[in-house]
């Protein structure tokens, strides 16, 4: 056995980078184990289960390297590897190209917001100045680095996740003192003239403003709109907490004000669960001077492609088809339906939707973007493994997925699941895919599109549609028509 | 209401999983990256969070900081210990944060000795060193009459290089902050070589000691009195464009100094003029004492800003290394001082030095020194490098400071202003612990200066001082 | 220059794009031609009647046109002759290969703006105007002077006619009287529709097709194709922050200088064309009330 166990002290790389590294390293071949993460407790220990000889020096600010392979050779072609994916890493950090600001002189990159705040306000024309923040650290000190960005007079998106709620509510009380907004925590989407921040799709420039408390209920909304041709100006996230009992709104209600004075906007969405009954209170209260359409998914509710329609025909644009593609050989009907889902939003919707249809066998739902999935690895709509696992144990009936394209998701989704659609169609198993996603997406909708159809998927742009497609097939035969 | 953020181009400062600020670049979407990483070790997310979260800390550092920047310090006289600050014979005033006999290291011992020597309160280095493991603190043996008391210099508005020791008979600089108001006092700088301040306690120290009670203190006071009082902010900033950092080089400051002063020193006392100002000129670093009473002086105008987190001190006693906070009153928060790493004179190494000591620290605490390296490319190699090392070691600081100088500039950084305002919370979430330039004391009481180099703070005085900032919250 | 096949790796980056170009980029592939090359902008001409025909590929650090696809990659080893194509969704010069990950919008809506406020913008423009070392590169009391008065009056004829005579005239890429003639078509057709003046927005219509209805045949394929995008309205950062700052939605003054700052005469050849626009919109908006720039009427300013 040849083993390397490295502590190096005082390296850090953020998580998901690191899990790159390690999955990169692990499909060499003749590698068995390659675990590089920081050195904390649980991390540790798990590399001394796998028999490594961890130091007991190791701190959770040292980077942990614990690699096995067949030889020695093998082992230091590994090794190499390494340095070359940690040398990649280093240097993106913040230098991905001629337009990052953050490198000064000395080559020290800011190590906080605040200082990278204080250095982006300070560098020249033609750069602009800073305009928001994107945090992602780990969400026990996301506080910090927003509470930076608010001080510094500018907008942040907090994308982690488990952060305290009274340090949500603090922080939105300062954004609102300092006139800038807090899109989080746990905000997944936003899209700020144009550019879209963490899962986002490329939009094309428009009237609509959309405030979402869900960041794949965005998506959707956001997407159908541009297979319409009707453009999106701005996405604010506010976070799956805003508008709870607790916040009471906070930043929802700062982002539609904000959103019914910006000159561009001309409707506003609101995407969110039902919202407790004080918060939609307050955000009726709010007297806006432009159109709202509400896609609160809850019982009785609009669903998010009937929310867009109503977009639509606001703006007196008409409601197209949405794009689909059927099965390339008919799905045979009946048995238990099983959903299998990334988008929190897009699960509940597909549940919603499914429940309020006729008697079927079972429908059993799982959302791999939860908490209790996602503890220790990467979202599902990164790294597939949990769910193509799910998928290969699903043996007869009906299949729904979701699969989300844009910035921030696997830049090929259908790669890793048209194989495992395959053979589910091969053990008799429908399967049915909303696929979400624009033209301008950078996995291209109409390839992906094309390559899950193949594999026998049935494929819709709009989830809603999906999961009344899946719903009906999975009715008995004898239960009716499909 | 308006959101800045949604006209025009935006401009993202990322910090966290860096595949989001790739997928930003591919936009072709200007951003600043931050090079994060978690906070220093015995740093609880909570406490950290809990000190940020006070409502008073924003607006309280920019307090704070301002009063330290725009301090206004001036060189108004020379004047003895005892007149200025009411010592009375047998209490010692020592650098760093409070210490007793038992656990002081050999320079400040000597230190001591030589003390109770140049006051005559002891005949031999042995008899003052049994009077000295009698010595009580300043509450202890108040009143007592042979008693001998220590006390730590920070404690009077005092601040003194290397082991500080103070006593009656010393002469003292005395700093003025027009802005504030406030007053602070250093010793004269003896020189190089065997020095009191370095533990020596030899004949040749005592003696030096008392000619400078008796000339050079009478003289440089006469002197001020003709010129009047001279403008340390403007001289230090010059000297930072001079090449000096006013910590471990004052070459700049000195001269500058000599060229303010010397016409008055000839008028003042034409019989001594040149031994005095021969001596002045003999050692670099006479302006040190005066640049450190300045710094004194700044960073007490910023003491006592409620909510705070500034640090307002950072001193060592040869044992201990000490920091204290402007929201948290005369409170220390220690840790083991460090053995500088730097270079060595002569035969002597590592093993020849003694844990940091001095209060001259107080220079990095008001952004000179290791703060301003970029400042003085002359001396990178004490500090372990080339000139590229002294812009890295004044670039990092920015991260752990609330300002920059509007006065101290560094020419060779574009003339930005010198890092100024060590915050706690900063120190704790990046782990960046201030960079501090020193000079290196020999061991063994007495063997003077062994080295010059580079120290770190320990790490725990400023995570115990995070968390009695989060006690204090609890604790109003 | 050599002669020759060179065998060329192709290097695929991504930036953003206006979303003017996105007709021309989503069109099946057509061949293009690099026009002029320089450090931070390629300009690259697409074999197409639609317009815009010109895209400008520009690096972060280049004036952002309301034709250009903006890179985060420099821009290396490109020359004017280089063959290349826009299509299909890419944009492709020399061994580059750009596709598009971001739409920004050339002619952001300005909301309402008050009326009441644009005469004292006014003011401050012909202040600045009048102060600044930045001359335009038309002599003001010649046909700028003529193309004032036309739409002061709102006589289209004369407008029209002052308009025609201003295109292609003076010398460069993009000719003194196109950037005067692109800075008034957006003014009007912005501030017209912000400060509720449909007469200016009107005037906008006449003059728009007066002046693309045979640009490239004209000007230079650049500037013609800078005329279309002025006509429906789209301008780069600097002629908007204008238009922003005399709304009142962000500083005025210092966006007036980051204009002049542009080209040799182009940002003060496009502050006169505010002016006369702004002067118009005035006009129109409360005709009782007209209080026309005295400087721009006269052409008083020295050139």
């Amino acid at each position: 056995m040849n083993d390397l166990v490295e502590v190096r002290a005082g390296v850090y790389r953020d998580s998901v980078s690191l899990m790159r590294v390690s999955r990169a390293l692990t499909a060499r071949p003749w590698v068995s184990v390659a675990l590089v993460a920081m050195a904390t407790a649980l991390n540790v220990e798990m590399a001394r289960d796998l028999g490594f000889a961890v130091p007991g020096t190791a701190t959770p600010g040292d980077l942990l390297v614990a690699i096995r392979a067949g030889s020695a050779d093998e082992l230091a072609d590994a090794a190499a590897d390494l340095e070359r994916h940690l040398a990649e890493r280093g240097s993106a950090a913040g230098s991905g190209g001629a337009r990052t600001e953050g490198a000064r002189p000395g080559g020290t990159l800011p190590r906080t917001v605040r200082s990278a705040a204080r250095t982006a306000q300070a560098s020249a024309a033609p750069a602009t100045p800073a305009t928001l923040a994107l945090v992602s650290v780990p969400g026990e000190h996301a506080f910090a680095e927003a509470m930076d960005a608010v001080a510094a007079g500018l907008s942040v998106m907090i994308f982690s996740d488990n952060m305290p709620i009274e340090q949500e509510i603090l922080l939105k009380d300062r954004a609102r003192e300092r006139g800038v907004l807090v899109m989080g925590p746990d905000c997944g989407t936003a899209v700020i003239g144009g550019a879209g921040l963490g899962f986002a799709n490329v939009l094309r420039p428009g009237p609509v403003g959309v405030v979402a408390a869900s960041g794949t209920g965005a998506q959707q909304v956001t997407s159908l709109l541009d297979l319409a041709g009707v453009g999106v100006g701005h996405v604010l996230g506010v976070g799956g907490r805003d508008l709870s009992a607790e916040v009471g709104g906070r930043s929802t209600i700062q982002a539609l004000r904000a959103l019914d004075a910006d000159p561009a906007t001309e409707l506003i969405v609101l995407i969110s669960k039902p919202p407790a009954p004080e918060v939609a209170r307050a955000v009726r209260d709010l007297s806006l001077t432009k159109p709202i359409v509400a896609a609160l998914l809850g019982p009785g509710q609009d669903d998010l492609t009937a929310a867009a329609a109503k977009v639509l025909s606001t703006l007196g644009v008409p409601v197209p088809g949405w794009p689909h593609w059927p099965a390339p050989r008919p799905l045979s009907g009946g048995g238990p339906l099983r959903g299998l889902y990334c988008g929190g939003t897009l699960c509940t919707e597909a549940e919603l939707i499914t429940r309020a249809m006729p008697a079927r066998e079972t429908a059993e739902f799982t959302d791999f973007g939860a908490d209790e999935y996602t503890r220790g690895r990467a979202h599902p709509m990164i790294d597939p493994a949990l769910r193509l696992e799910a998928l290969a144990a699903v043996d007869r009936g009906v299949v729904l997925l979701d699969v989300v394209l844009g910035h921030g998701a696997d830049p090929d989704p259908a790669a890793s699941l048209a194989p495992g659609l395959a053979r589910a169609a091969a053990r008799g198993v429908a399967a049915v895919v909303a696929l979400v996603g624009t033209d301008g997406d950078p996995q291209g909708l109409r390839a992906q599109a094309a390559r899950l159809n193949e594999a026998g998927a049935a494929v819709f742009t709009s989830n809603a549609a999906a999961a009344r497609h899946a719903a009906r097939l999975a009715v008995p035969l004898t239960g009716g028509a499909v | 209401m308006t959101l800045s953020m949604l006209n025009g181009e935006p401009h993202v400062i990322t910090v966290g999983a860096e595949i989001l600020g790739e997928a930003l670049d591919r936009q072709a979407v200007p951003r600043t990256g931050v090079d994060w990483r978690p906070p220093m070790a015995g740093v609880a997310a909570d406490v950290l969070a809990g000190v940020l979260a006070d409502p008073r800390r924003e607006r309280a550092n920019e307090t704070a900081v301002g009063r330290l920047v725009s301090a206004r310090p001036r060189l108004v006289g020379v004047r003895p210990a005892r007149e200025v600050l009411g010592l009375e014979p047998g209490t010692f005033f020592h650098a760093g944060p409070p210490i007793t006999w038992d656990r002081a290291s050999g320079p400040m011992r000597g230190a001591l000795i030589g003390a109770m020597l140049f006051e005559g309160l002891a005949r031999t280095p042995e008899e003052a060193e049994a009077a000295l493991a009698a010595a009580t603190g300043p509450d202890g043996g108040a009143g007592s009459g042979r008693g001998v008391t220590l006390d730590s210099c920070h404690h009077h508005r005092t601040v003194g290089p290397m082991a500080g020791v103070v006593s009656p008979s010393m002469w003292m600089l005395e700093v003025a902050d027009d802005e504030h108001g406030g007053t602070a006092y250093c010793s004269l700088n003896e020189g190089l070589g065997k020095v009191l301040r370095y533990g020596a306690y030899g004949p040749e120290v005592i003696d030096r000691l008392r000619w400078m009670g008796e000339v050079l203190g009478p003289v440089l006071r006469a002197a001020l009195e003709r010129c009047g009082p001279i403008d340390l902010r403007s001289l230090t900033a010059q000297a930072l464009q001079m090449g000096d950092e006013l910590h471990n080089r004052n070459r700049a400051a000195t001269s500058l100094l000599v060229r303010e002063i010397a016409p008055a020193v000839v008028e003042a006392a034409p019989d001594r003029a040149a031994e005095v100002l021969r001596f002045i000129n003999g050692n670099d670093h006479f302006f040190l004492n005066a640049g450190m009473a300045a710094a004194k002086v700044s960073a007490d105008a910023a003491r006592n800003v409620p909510g705070s987190s500034l640090v307002v001190a950072m001193a060592r006693n040869g044992t201990d290394f000490g920091i204290q906070i402007s929201g948290l009153g005369d409170r220390w928060f220690t840790g083991p001082a460090g053995v500088p790493d730097g270079l060595y004179l002569g035969a002597y190494g590592p093993a020849d030095a003694n844990p940091d000591i001095g209060d001259s620290t107080i220079t990095e605490t008001t952004g000179l020194g290791g703060f301003a390296m970029a400042a003085a490319p002359a001396i990178v190699r004490f500090v372990g490098g080339d000139v590229a090392d002294a812009v890295t070691a004044t670039t990092s600081m920015y991260e752990i400071t609330l300002a920059e100088h509007p006065a101290y500039q560094i020419p060779g950084l574009g003339f930005r202003g010198t890092p100024v305002g060590i915050d706690v919370t900063l120190v704790a979430r990046t782990g960046l612990l201030p960079v501090v330039n020193t000079g290196i004391a020999g061991r063994v009481a007495g063997t003077g200066q062994v080295g010059a180099g580079l120290v770190s703070p320990p790490a725990e005085a400023f995570t115990t001082a995070l968390e009695a900032l989060a006690g204090a919250l609890n604790s109003p | 220059m050599t002669v020759g096949t060179r065998p060329r790796r192709v290097t695929r980056v991504t930036g953003a794009a206006s979303a003017a170009l996105r007709s021309t980029l989503e069109s099946p592939r057509r061949p293009a031609r690099v026009l002029a090359a320089f450090p931070l902008a390629v300009y690259l001409e697409v074999r197409s009647e639609t317009e815009p025909h010109v895209i400008a590929v520009v690096t972060g650090e280049a004036s952002r046109l309301p034709n250009a696809v903006v890179l985060t990659e420099p821009l290396d080893g490109l020359s004017s002759g280089d063959e290349g194509w826009a299509g299909d969704g890419t944009v492709g010069i020399g061994g580059l290969e750009v596709g598009v990950r971001r739409w920004w919008d050339p002619a952001p809506p300005l909301g309402a703006a008050d009326p009441v406020r644009l005469p004292a913008a006014l003011a401050v423009l012909d202040a600045i105007g009048a102060r600044s070392p930045r001359r335009p590169g038309l002599d003001p009391a010649g046909a700028p002077a003529l193309l004032a008065r036309g739409c002061l009056s709102g006589s289209l004829v004369d407008g029209v006619t002052a308009a025609e005579g201003l295109i292609g005239l003076g010398p460069g890429l993009t000719p003194s009287g196109d950037d005067m003639l692109s800075g008034l078509l957006v003014t009007l057709r912005h501030l017209g529709r912000a400060a509720d003046a449909p007469g200016a927005v009107r005037l906008a219509d006449w003059l728009a097709a007066a002046v693309t209805y045979d640009a490239r045949t004209r000007t230079t394929p650049i500037s013609a194709t800078l005329l279309h995008c002025a006509a429906h309205g789209q301008a780069g950062p600097e002629v908007l922050g204008v238009l922003r700052g005399v709304a009142g939605l962000q500083a005025l003054e210092p966006a007036v200088h980051r204009l002049l700052r542009l080209g040799h005469t182009s940002g003060a050849d496009m502050l006169l064309g505010i002016r006369i626009g702004l002067s118009a919109v005035i006009a129109e908006a409360a005709p009782s009330e007209a209080a026309p720039s005295e400087a721009v009427m006269s052409g008083k300013e020295r050139s």
